[in-house]
């Protein structure tokens, strides 16, 4: 609930997660499978990398047009009948927001699943203007009862296990029977189906978020699975879409594109159960859906990431195959990525949104090993942007004194192929003369590697030695 | 009026006069783009590209496979005769609930309580009318109005849905061919891909989340 960052004590907050033997389970259990969905999914079309190429590209359009495409896209929906308000910052926008649910004097607020929501911070603001936000995806839903956030921008509760879940609904669904047989998976489901059913006729106001906004036709469009974000925009009376402005694509053509990629990238599925395609409040003869329709655009340093080494980050369509293929995501989990964004794409976006001084630690969580890029349906170069970010954060000086030292050190030497080669060899030296049976068991200065792990002894000489030709020409030879 | 002055001309900025394009090139970019609508320029799955049989039968395998139920029906005539046989095998009370579609106008509901309008609280069985099946995934496209209230599609706890045989298009272009076609857009349109479903809880797959537990597609000979 809190959206205060704790992004600077990443390194903390991954101890802890590493350390919690039941969070580690847990996040074994829930990422178990994804990566192999998505494998199957990809592979099953053999057109898949040729879409990839086709998204990348319709979006990197879309960027290098995005004003004019949200200036088509906002004529088409106030043609539709509905408002568009634009939002720079959060503030701006919880703001907007309170104004159209003051205006219908609502006192409820039902959401579908939006991370623009989480990272305005709206359910925390809304509570305090004295407006009820009730979350109905049922991952949002069990969170909320915990007063947690999302650890994964798809399954935001994946950190959560079944016996946490039904405590949560033992603890706040005091209505019900207090010995009622809650052990069945379906059981707890049924008991949220019908909590929440007859939230979505209570509510005055439906927020939702949008995966894409089409200029074309001015549609704002949600893909889910479990029919809550549908229920959420048709009962109320007036229906509040928020969205970023890079979610918008010209043509329903280009959105078939991302949905084609979306859904194998995110759960393997090749299409969603529901894509619902949305324009404007209810027609004149429309015997359902909502009085009035309003979208919110959020910049909220979006626009400045545009024209920067940062502007590919934009093409992120949120399926969160990047996080599910990521070493250090599955290891820490998402909640020590302290913010709104995890994962690799959150390391990227996060110094853009919050600024480096409190996102910085981020791009620091990777080991470079280039799976997030691989399996990144737009193509975006992760750890590409995650260097320019550390360059940043060397560049001012953000980088803590003794590994500045330590790089400039470095730095010096390498640029001096002698000092270098002799460093090199007297590093292998060292490193033989530590070691027992190949390997380091404590090491000077690298502390950090070899309390919890062995350092491997190097075999031979320095790969400058080895590479040095023979007399008679070879390389590689020598040991 | 002013955030969105600011947002746009921080675009503009950066998008035109530090990239060296004239606004003037860059709207003409745009408007050639969105005149390409109707035609897609990216690959098209050879999934999507079915004929005929093949294609009719990949759109049943696919709605199968997305935990849907399907059977064919020889004329639109025979749809509440069946409609009585699907509750009854369900478990379901004898009502479906619809609305004011026309090819459901003439028939015969006799048999059934049929009642028309939007989608209540509980809703045991609703009937829509789809635009027309995909068969490259087994998806169904409706559109939202008075003939087929978009409540209906998510508060039925099964949903039922029609289509003629001639509704079924190989993938995602056609489509959107035929939506286009249909008129003027209607408020939503709609792709369902088999019953509403959820892991968020324990990350076991459980269908019936919030929508309809079970799909049920007649599919027509024109």
């Amino acid at each position: 609930m809190t959206h205060q960052p704790t992004t600077p004590q990443f390194k903390a907050n991954s101890r802890a997660a590493i350390a919690d033997g039941g969070l580690q389970e847990q996040m074994t259990k829930a990422l178990g499978n994804s990566m192999a969905k998505r494998a199957y999914a990809s592979g099953a079309l053999p057109e898949f990398d040729q879409l990839r190429d086709a998204a990348r590209d319709l979006k990197n359009h879309t960027l290098a047009h995005l004003d004019l495409y949200l200036e088509a896209y906002e004529s088409k929906v106030q043609a539709d009948g509905g408002q568009v308000h634009w939002a720079e910052t959060a503030e701006d926008a919880r703001e907007i927001i309170l104004n159209i649910c003051r205006s219908v004097d609502a006192t409820s607020v039902n959401k579908g699943k939006s991370m623009i929501s989480e990272e305005i911070g709206l359910n925390d603001f809304l509570e305090e203007k004295g407006i009820a936000p009730v979350e109905t995806d049922l991952g949002e839903y069990i969170i909320q009862l915990r007063k947690e956030t999302p650890s994964h921008i798809i399954g935001p509760a994946i950190h959560v296990t079944v016996p946490q879940v039904r405590e949560a609904f033992r603890t706040h669904h005091p209505h019900l029977p207090i010995d009622r047989d809650l052990e069945g998976l379906d059981k707890l489901l049924l008991e949220a189906r019908a909590e929440l059913r007859a939230k979505y006729f209570e509510a005055e106001v439906g927020i939702t978020g949008a995966n894409m906004l089409i200029a074309e036709t001015g549609q704002s469009v949600i893909v889910t699975n479990e029919g809550n974000g549908d229920l959420s925009q048709s009962l109320p009376k007036v229906h509040i879409v928020i969205a970023s402005i890079e979610k918008v694509v010209p043509t329903l053509e280009d959105a078939s594109t991302v949905l084609r990629v979306l859904g194998r990238s995110a759960t393997g599925q090749e299409m969603s159960v529901y894509t619902t395609f949305s324009a404007g409040p209810r027609r004149e003869e429309d015997p359902d859906g909502p009085e009035e329709y309003h979208v919110v655009l959020l910049d909220n340093g979006r626009s400045a990431m545009v024209g920067t080494e940062f502007q590919e980050m934009l093409r992120c369509i949120r399926c969160g195959a990047c996080m599910n293929h990521c070493p250090v995501y599955r290891s820490v989990g998402g909640h020590a990525y302290g913010w709104v964004y995890p994962g690799p794409m959150g390391a990227v976006l996060t110094p853009s949104l919050i600024g480096l001084k409190q996102g910085g630690q981020l791009p620091n969580a990777s080991t470079f090993c280039g799976r997030c890029e691989e399996v990144c349906p737009m193509r975006i170069p992760l750890p590409k942007m995650m260097r320019h970010w550390r360059e940043r954060e060397f560049e001012r000086q953000l980088t803590p004194a003794g590994t500045r030292r330590g790089l400039r050190f470095w730095a010096s030497a390498a640029a001096r192929p002698g000092v270098y080669r002799a460093g090199a060899r007297l590093a292998a030296w060292g490193l033989r003369l530590l070691s027992s049976g190949g390997r380091v068991k404590r090491l000077p200065l690298a502390g950090a590697w070899t309390d919890v792990r062995d350092f491997p002894a190097p075999e031979g000489g320095t790969f400058m030695d080895r590479y040095r030709p023979d007399a008679d020409g070879k390389r590689g030879a020598k040991r | 009026m002013s955030g969105r002055v600011r947002i746009l001309s921080r675009l503009r900025r950066s998008l035109s006069e530090e990239a060296g394009v004239t606004d003037e090139e860059r709207r003409e970019a745009v408007a050639a783009r969105l005149r390409l609508a109707g035609a897609q320029t990216a690959p098209v799955p050879e999934i999507a590209r079915t004929e005929g049989a093949a294609m009719l039968e990949r759109f049943e395998a696919k709605l199968r496979g997305v935990d849907a139920t399907v059977t064919r029906l020889g004329a639109m005539a025979d749809l509440p005769g069946a409609m009585v046989e699907e509750l009854r095998a369900r478990n379901l009370p004898r009502a479906i609930r619809m609305g004011e579609e026309p090819d459901f106008a003439g028939l015969d509901w006799a048999e059934l309580d049929a009642t028309r309008g939007v989608g209540r609280l509980e809703e045991p069985a609703t009937l829509s009318r789809g635009l027309c099946g995909v068969a490259e995934t087994g998806t169904v496209a409706l559109r939202s109005g008075p003939d087929n209230p978009v409540t209906l599609t998510f508060l039925g706890e099964t949903h039922f849905m029609v289509l003629k045989a001639s509704d079924v298009v190989p993938g995602l272009e056609e489509m959107w061919a035929r939506v286009r076609r249909a008129g003027p857009m209607s408020r939503t349109v709609n792709l369902v891909t088999g019953p509403s479903r959820s892991a968020d809880i324990g990350q076991v797959l459980q269908l019936g989340a919030h929508g309809p537990v079970a799909v049920h597609v007649f599919i027509v000979e024109d």
